[in-house]
């Protein structure tokens, strides 16, 4: 494990106003996250992990305390710049998948790589790659409604991998699908860990955090447990 | 930058071509304004033209002295109780003044003309001097125009414009041909190059012109008399000049009101003004109308669209896409839509132009109005999408992707 850290958060909070009260979503995070880590973050509902989720993936920016990515100071960005981490630095994979219906599995693909302003013969190469690297060579003219929810969520980990991102954020990856698909996509998650990327996974399932090597429990906006299992 | 700049148009050319049916109805607007403007150009242009055609005749330099004003909202019983022109006031008038270049006198009554079996009812018959030449611009398409000798001794020979010519003649070759004209045979000496209608009004396409002699003679050296005056350097002064001199003639005193009219083409360049005014006036209310109607349309679609695709906003915001470029697409599809459009309406236009021209009458679409016309739609597009595409680029990429 490398040591330098590639997410560093302080003192993290973030404060919503529902009617006239003040909801402490998070009340005072600090997180560090080093490259080739799989974490998974856990917790119930209303402890803060969506939130967490978005300000990682820079949806979202904190109401309080300092984010640093990569050397880059995230707090201080504004929209277009969180627009061009995200683009550069942040693979997404939903529980939804959130692929364009309307557009084949190779332009879904293709299209981060489209906002990072690549050419399109690079574009398209890389897209197949990465289609080919989830195991959908064969699959790229297909749209969404013709793949199964397995093979959809295996697109956008294509999409999430096509810009070779500093970390995957995958919220609930297999939260829609079937346990013999969702098996299938922790092991391509596993997979891409092992070659050396950076996983974080949200989650509430058991089983799909234990693929995680380091567990972060979240309750009431606050981490509660950080558990590091040593790699064998 | 060249990249995504061309990527943007093909994300929102790509929008449209998934909502073809509603992208065509919602054109309709645009389509309707584009069509009127042109149409309204090619209809205004093709007036102008014939009524430059049919005015020639009249001439810029002429006036034409006669007892009625042609436009005028004297009293009809007045101008009526006038007393009529004399046959010798073309020579009196040339003698009184150096303003005067040359006369010509015109008489004209309603005849019916015949040839065999062909005949044809309420033709204009024009009695008039070889000098009608100078004080007309009439070019002769074949044979030629009535000589002095012919006035003089009260030849039976006519010029007959080309409507005449193709009702009696049909195909065949008029000159040297014999007609009736009220009952008394005359030969076809020419035959007056075709000027087309101007509103179906004055066209010498329907006329027939014998000499003046010979008219005075057969029919009456009373009634309809007007004298054509052509005048030298500027047409206020000859006027007035020419006025001073048929005061003199008519030996009115200088409190008596004129007792006679002296017109001159700019009346008709009046009136056609005001034509011209109404028609382009109604031509740009329909345009405006139906391009503000159309513009609400396509802002309508376009909150629909975004509204419709506020999870793809927020995929796209999540991977990577700028405000701009979120605004960018919108705005570009609510351009492209309006451009289709005006290039569809510009089409259909052009068909119509043709139409016109082939059937209505001469007539051409002013490209500098088509391009504009173009224009304005793609102006509309950048209006109507604006607030859209700001709506769009503006949504937050958490509430986005959570929308269902």
């Amino acid at each position: 494990m490398k040591s330098d850290a590639l997410i560093s958060l302080l003192g993290i909070e973030k404060t919503y106003e529902v009617g006239t009260e003040l909801v402490h979503a998070l009340a005072g995070v600090d997180l560090t996250i080093r490259e080739n880590e799989y974490i998974s973050v856990m917790g119930p509902s209303g402890s803060g992990k969506s939130t967490l989720m978005n300000i990682i993936g820079c949806l979202d920016s904190p109401s309080a305390g300092t984010y640093e990515f990569g050397g880059e100071m995230v707090h201080e960005m504004d929209d277009n710049q969180l627009a061009s981490i995200r683009n550069r630095k942040i693979g997404f994979v939903f529980q939804t998948f959130n692929l364009l219906p309307k557009l084949t599995a190779l332009r879904n693909v293709e299209l981060p790589l489209i906002y990072a302003n690549v050419p399109r013969e690079d574009r398209l190469e890389k897209a197949k790659q990465a289609l080919t690297k989830v195991g959908l060579g064969d699959r790229i003219t297909h749209k969404p409604n013709e793949l199964s929810g397995g093979q959809r969520q295996r697109v956008a980990i294509a999409r999430a991998l096509v810009t070779d991102p500093s970390i995957i954020l995958a919220d609930e990856p297999t939260g829609n699908l079937d346990s013999k698909s969702g098996v299938e996509i922790m092991k391509i998650l596993d997979g891409l860990h092992d070659q050396g990327n950076t996983i974080i996974l949200v989650t509430h399932e058991a089983d799909v955090a234990k693929h995680a090597r380091r567990i972060i429990r979240l309750l009431d906006g606050r981490i509660e447990h950080d558990d590091r299992k040593r790699t064998v | 930058m060249f990249t995504l700049i061309w990527e943007t148009v093909r994300i929102s050319f790509q929008g449209i071509l998934e909502n073809k049916s509603r992208a065509l109805l919602t054109m309709l607007g645009i389509v309707i304004g584009v069509l009127a403007v042109t149409l309204m150009g090619t209809l205004i242009s093709g007036l102008d033209r014939s009524f430059e055609r049919s005015m020639s005749f009249l001439g810029k330099d002429v006036l034409f002295i006669g007892k009625y004003e042609w436009f005028s909202n004297q009293d009809w019983w007045e101008m009526r109780n006038r007393p009529d022109m004399q046959l010798d006031y073309g020579e009196k008038l040339k003698a009184a003044s150096d303003v005067v270049l040359n006369t010509s006198t015109v008489m004209a009554r309603r005849v019916d003309v015949a040839r065999g079996d062909n005949s044809l009812l309420g033709v204009q018959l024009r009695g008039t001097t070889p000098e009608y030449m100078q004080t007309s611009f009439i070019n002769i398409d074949q044979g030629r125009f009535i000589t002095g000798g012919e006035d003089r001794s009260g030849s039976r020979v006519a010029v007959i414009g080309a409507d005449v010519a193709q009702g009696l003649f049909q195909n065949r070759n008029p000159l040297g041909e014999r007609m009736k004209i009220s009952g008394v045979t005359f030969r076809v000496i020419g035959v007056v190059e075709k000027q087309g209608k101007f509103l179906g009004l004055f066209s010498m396409d329907n006329q027939i012109i014998i000499p003046l002699g010979t008219y005075t003679r057969i029919f009456s050296r009373r009634g309809y008399i007007q004298i054509n005056v052509k005048f030298a350097g500027d047409p206020g002064e000859a006027k007035e000049e020419v006025r001073g001199v048929m005061r003199r003639i008519r030996g009115l005193r200088p409190q008596d009101k004129d007792n006679f009219a002296i017109n001159q083409q700019e009346a008709f360049e009046t009136q056609y003004k005001a034509i011209k005014l109404a028609i382009g006036g109604t031509g740009v209310f329909i345009t405006v109308l139906s391009l503000v109607v159309g513009g609400i349309g396509i802002m309508n679609i376009m909150f629909v669209s975004v509204k419709e695709r506020t999870r793809e906003i927020g995929v796209r915001k999540a991977i990577g896409a700028t405000r701009p470029l979120i605004l960018g697409q919108f705005l570009l599809e609510a351009i492209f839509i309006c451009l289709l459009a005006g290039l569809a309406g510009l089409g259909l236009a052009y068909g119509g132009s043709r139409l016109i021209d082939q059937y209505v009458f001469p007539s051409t679409m002013p490209v500098w109005l088509g391009v504009l016309s173009v224009f304005l739609a793609v102006f509309v597009g950048v209006i109507s999408g604006i607030a859209p595409s700001f709506k769009a680029a503006r949504l937050d990429p958490i509430e986005a992707l959570r929308y269902e």
